[in-house]
């Protein structure tokens, strides 16, 4: 059995190729969509039945974090049936599926944390948004300037836009609508594949800044409920601090969970890391929807040099062998 | 009974894990392990992770070792219970951390976000260039963002600087210098029982208490991990206890017995170093497992049995029965921790092992002497306006002195650090004798009453001790200039330069500097005075340390304009500058006559600076014969030269190198081309490590093919009274071996 590192993906990884994840009769499928109705809330085996992809159903945050989650903690299942996961991580959403997959929370406690946290990011964040940009180019090394560029467009947006998710080979930034209009006018733009960047992230709001606060606050008393436990595995967090199944301190689990995670910048470069560094995985298996993180990884990979990774080329010679370090679970 | 003491080690804790008695009532994690006691149960729990990390660590060292993938076996095996003192201390407490310290790093990354410790000890075992803290040049425990210089020490030389970073703490605060650490900040370091007899520790110890009982505060904890043994010398039974535990301004704490009762002895000690300010000997009982390192055979001097009876004491299996018997933990849970730590550790050893290394001496060197020379010449060249100026000199500027005496190299260099000290608020000047005197020789005279007793004072009678200030101020931001009454007193404080000070930024691959000017006063010729001690006139020490500039001025203009390029070249980059002032010179007027004042010179206002490579040229027009020379040299070589060309007609060009490392060997080529041979002009010892041989082997290998020669000082030391121009240059000498240049 391989010892993996588990990285679950955050927002952005459902899209319409991700219609019909959902197996018919699965427990955790049925707890979902009883969950679901607790909340007044249309199930997920029906959004997920659909028989056209609506962005504006599929999208919403209250409905695409919660069919992330579940979606995510199926593949996490198989998973742990494949793998001995060593650590988890995931990305900003993912982070709280890592928590229900590793253990810190039950099943029912992950999927409140993400129904009512994207249910008040809905509410509560509806003016600014994310864009992405690229740091690597298309061979997947540190491109000269852009770190710069990205620096000069920060400090020029009059406290507007911040940073938001460091993904290693780009960044989320995020912002007011003020913020995100200065960072789309003032970095240059840059093709990668076929896609222009910066790149306006459809339905996100401001996340890992500042202007969530209210967001954090109306979290901790809403979630303050939710029991926080001991991992089962250690699981890495945004700013790629550990927490073991034996010391973890639940205390402060929780509240990097509600509080500095929420309003701070998130790191899944720094988490991959430190799964690399500090535990040495195999593999890095990523559940689905989507493999938003695949090639996130990838790059994280050759930006660290990690078995001799330096380029995509590396990355895709790697995988195509017997011994491949990115497991996707989906497509 | 095995000889593999690793895996002897590791079975009994695997063993005893395996069949534990049942333990007592388990605990919450916030739960105390003893009521009312300090470490609670989930805190054990992650000393414990850490000592266990530690000890994988340890293990496979000596796993990639055997497969030369590393390098370095010195490990922490026992000593794992400095794991309390990494756990207590704040990341703002700056910690020098002798080589066992692998569980006190461990603990310590815990307040870093985002720390890799395993991986980056990994890293460093394997010298490979992506180690954070050496980039691939050492093992080493470092790290600039939790404040850990990196310690090559094995001889606790690294004492002294951590006392002298202690005393700055306060003195930073008070001067308005930006030290980085809050004004409750203490220091640590760390060392064990055997290096506590060394003359080394002794004095950073000393300093402490000296410096405490001068009323500065001197917030250091002075961790002494006691094994029992160095090497394979035992340590007199209770010797550490006996010596340090009623020393006058030292608090004594010893931290010994179950992990609960090491953890509030520690907490303690920190509380009271941290509360009085005040220097704390902490005394933590360790022992050592697996010998000196893996090198060493410990059979040759422990029998088997004694072996097993240091195993026994293992403090992982010590810790494992506390944590279970108190409930802090089951057995299993502990079992978890170790096999899922052995199995990362050593998954983590295998990739590490296989990351890039340092290939090229370019690639090794680019820390070791930085030169950013614009940079350099624009903070040489700096003043204060010229309105605050002469408004500090209070309109008597130095530049305006006529009186012969006023115009010498003593006066230009204690002009030239005033001028300095009234526009750098960081530049500390110290040493003995230099405030209250004024300096044996008067170079410092009157500049404590103008900067003040925290700016301009007198040290402890022990060059050690001074480097050691020097170094720790340098640490936190200051720029130091510490003096060396004597070249001679240097030789018994010599690897707090080549040691310790020079290899800083080599060693920390530029992330730690403590840039200095030290001022030695040295060299010969004090008509008739002082003997070897005060006549030394050796700088092959010097010039042997990897890094350093050495700068030799000889008048009182150079000297002045030298000493700006010196402290550009510590505050710009971070170099250690030697700054060797020729006593002999340092009041002389005259060239050639009594009374002419030829070697008197004007002051040269700030604005021009001399920086290493740039030379001085006398009669460049003359193309016979060069003469290479510097100091006293230099006098003796003009003085001859005028003989030279009034009596034989010979017209001697002669440079004064000023730079005695690195050598301005492109500038001596450069002459030496122009003219019909070179005369090298050394008033050092002859083999001692002078330019001489440099210089000519420099010329030799670039196919220089005129003559050559060199004259040079005996290979003796200097006597007293009238016997030293026995052994001293002398302008004889070099007229007669310039002349041989005329046929």
């Amino acid at each position: 059995m391989s010892r993996a590192a588990l990285f679950c993906p955050g927002r952005g990884s459902y899209t319409e190729r991700s219609l019909r994840s959902l197996p018919e009769a699965h427990p955790f499928v049925e707890r979902a969509n009883e969950l679901r109705a607790e909340y007044g809330l249309v199930s997920l085996s029906e959004l997920d039945r659909a028989e056209r992809f609506s962005p504006s159903q599929h999208l919403l945050p209250a409905n695409v974090s919660a069919l992330i989650y579940l979606v995510s903690m199926l593949d996490a299942q198989t998973a742990q049936a494949e793998h001995e996961i060593v650590c988890a991580g995931g990305n900003s959403l993912g982070w709280y599926t890592a928590l229900a997959v590793g253990g810190a929370l039950s099943f029912d406690d992950g999927f409140r944390l993400v129904q009512e946290m994207s249910v008040l990011q809905q509410e509560l964040a509806k003016t600014g948004g994310q864009i992405l940009f690229p740091l690597v180019g298309d061979d997947w090394t540190l491109q000269p300037g852009m770190v710069e560029s990205v620096r000069s467009a920060l400090a020029t947006s009059n406290g507007q836009a911040f940073p938001s998710i460091d993904l290693g080979g780009s960044l989320a930034l995020a912002g007011s609508d003020e913020g995100i209009a200065h960072l789309l006018r003032s970095l240059m733009p840059v093709k990668r594949g076929s896609i222009i960047y910066p790149l306006r992230l459809v339905q996100h709001g401001p996340y890992h800044t500042p202007l969530v606060a209210e967001v954090q606050r109306r979290a901790r008393e809403s979630l303050a409920r939710l029991e926080f436990r001991p991992p089962r595995v250690t699981l890495i967090d945004g700013r790629g601090n550990r927490f073991t199944p034996w010391s973890c301190d639940v205390d402060a689990l929780a509240e990097y969970t509600l509080g500095a995670q929420i309003v701070e910048p998130f790191s899944f470069h720094k988490s991959v890391l430190v799964a690399l560094h500090e535990h040495a995985p195999d593999r890095i298996v990523l559940p689905g929807p989507g493999n938003t993180l695949g090639g996130v990884c990838g790059q994280i990979l050759a930006l660290d040099g990690w078995r001799g990774i330096h380029t995509k080329a590396d990355f895709e010679r790697l995988q195509a062998s017997e011994n491949p370090v990115v497991v996707s679970m989906r497509r | 009974m095995s000889t593999n003491r690793v895996a002897v080690v590791e079975a009994a804790l695997d063993a005893w894990l395996a069949a534990a008695p049942p333990g007592g009532a388990g605990l919450e994690p916030d739960q105390a392990l003893e009521p009312g006691g300090a470490l609670s149960a989930r805190k054990a729990l992650e000393l414990f992770e850490d000592q266990v990390a530690s000890r994988a660590l340890d293990v496979a060292a000596r796993e990639l070792k055997r497969t030369n993938r590393s390098f370095y076996t010195i490990g922490s095996a026992g000593h794992e219970n400095n794991a309390v003192v990494g756990a207590l201390l704040r990341l703002d407490d700056p910690c020098f951390l002798h080589y066992r310290s692998g569980a006190f790093m461990q603990a310590r990354s815990r307040h870093l976000a985002g720390a890799t410790p395993v991986w980056d000890t990994l890293l460093s075992l394997c010298a490979s260039s992506e180690d954070p803290i050496t980039g691939g040049r050492h093992k080493v425990w470092g790290s600039r963002a939790m404040w850990v210089p990196p310690q090559t020490s094995t001889i606790a030389s690294h004492l002294p600087k951590a006392s002298g970073l202690a005393t700055s703490i306060a003195l930073a605060r008070r001067l308005g210098v930006d030290s980085g650490l809050p004004a409750d900040a203490i220091v640590c370091c760390s060392f064990g029982d055997a290096s506590a007899n060394h003359a080394a520790a002794l004095a950073g110890i000393n300093a402490a208490r000296y410096a405490k009982r001068k009323g500065a505060p001197t917030p250091i904890l002075f961790l002494c991990e006691d094994n029992g043994i160095g090497i394979s010398v035992e340590t007199p039974r209770d010797w550490i206890r006996a010596n340090f535990s009623s020393q006058p301004h030292l608090a004594y704490f010893r931290a010994e017995g179950e992990l609960d009762q090491v953890f509030e002895s520690v907490k303690h000690a920190i509380d009271h170093c941290r509360t009085q300010r005040a220097p704390v000997f902490l005394h933590l009982e360790t022992v050592r497992l697996w010998g000196h390192a893996g090198s060493d055979v410990e059979t040759t001097y422990h029998s088997l049995e004694e072996i097993a009876a240091i195993e026994a004491r293992d403090p992982l299996l010590r810790n494992a029965k506390r944590l279970v018997e108190t409930g802090a933990a089951d057995a299993a849970t502990l079992a978890a921790i170790v096999a899922d730590t052995r199995q990362r550790v050593l998954a983590a050893a295998e990739e590490a092992s296989r990351r890039p290394h340092l290939e090229t001496r370019e690639a090794v060197m680019a820390p070791l002497a930085p030169c950013d020379e614009p940079a350099t010449r624009r903070d040489a060249e700096n003043s204060l306006p010229a309105e605050a100026r002469a408004k500090f000199w209070a309109g008597a500027l130095p530049e305006a002195v006529k009186t012969p005496t006023k115009r010498t190299l003593a006066a230009h260099i204690n002009s030239a650090l005033a001028d300095e000290m009234s526009r750098r608020p960081e530049m500390l000047l110290f040493g003995e004798d230099v405030a209250k005197k004024g300096g044996v020789y008067g170079v410092t005279m009157g500049l404590q009453k103008r900067f003040g007793v925290a700016r301009v004072f007198d040290s402890l009678l022990d060059e050690t001790s001074i480097l050691g200030l020097a170094q720790g101020a340098a640490h936190i931001g200051f720029l130091p200039v510490p003096e060396i009454q004597y070249l001679a007193y240097l030789h018994n404080a010599l690897d707090q330069l080549r040691g310790e000070a020079c290899s800083l930024s080599f060693f920390s691959n530029r992330q730690f500097q403590n840039p200095m000017v030290v001022r030695i006063q040295g060299l010969a010729y004090q008509k008739g005075f002082g003997g070897h001690f005060h006549n030394d006139n050796s700088v092959g020490a010097l010039r042997d340390i990897p890094g350093l500039v050495l700068a030799v001025p000889a008048r009182g203009d150079d000297g002045a304009r030298m000493l700006r390029g010196a402290l550009g070249m510590a505050k710009t980059n971070g170099r250690v500058v030697c700054f060797l002032e020729p006593i002999a010179l340092y009041h002389e007027k005259d060239l050639y006559e009594d009374g002419d004042n030829r070697w008197t010179s004007d002051y040269p206002p700030p604005g021009s600076a001399l920086l290493p490579g740039e030379v001085g040229v006398y009669h460049p027009e003359h193309r016979d014969l060069l003469i290479v020379s510097y100091a006293n040299g230099l006098r003796l070589s003009l003085r001859a030269a005028r003989i030279l060309q009034e009596k034989y007609g010979l017209r001697a060009r002669v440079i004064d190198l000023r730079w005695l490392a690195p050598l301005p060997l492109e500038a001596v080529r450069e002459h030496a081309a122009q003219c019909g041979g070179v005369l090298v002009v050394d008033e050092c010892r002859a083999s001692g490590g002078g330019i001489a041989d440099a210089i000519v082997a420099d010329l030799a290998e670039g196919g220089y093919l005129r003559r050559m020669r060199s004259v040079r000082a005996a290979d003796s030391y200097v006597p007293l009274g009238a016997a030293t121009a026995a052994v001293l240059v002398q302008e004889a000498q070099i007229v007669a071996a310039a002349k041989e240049f005329q046929a």
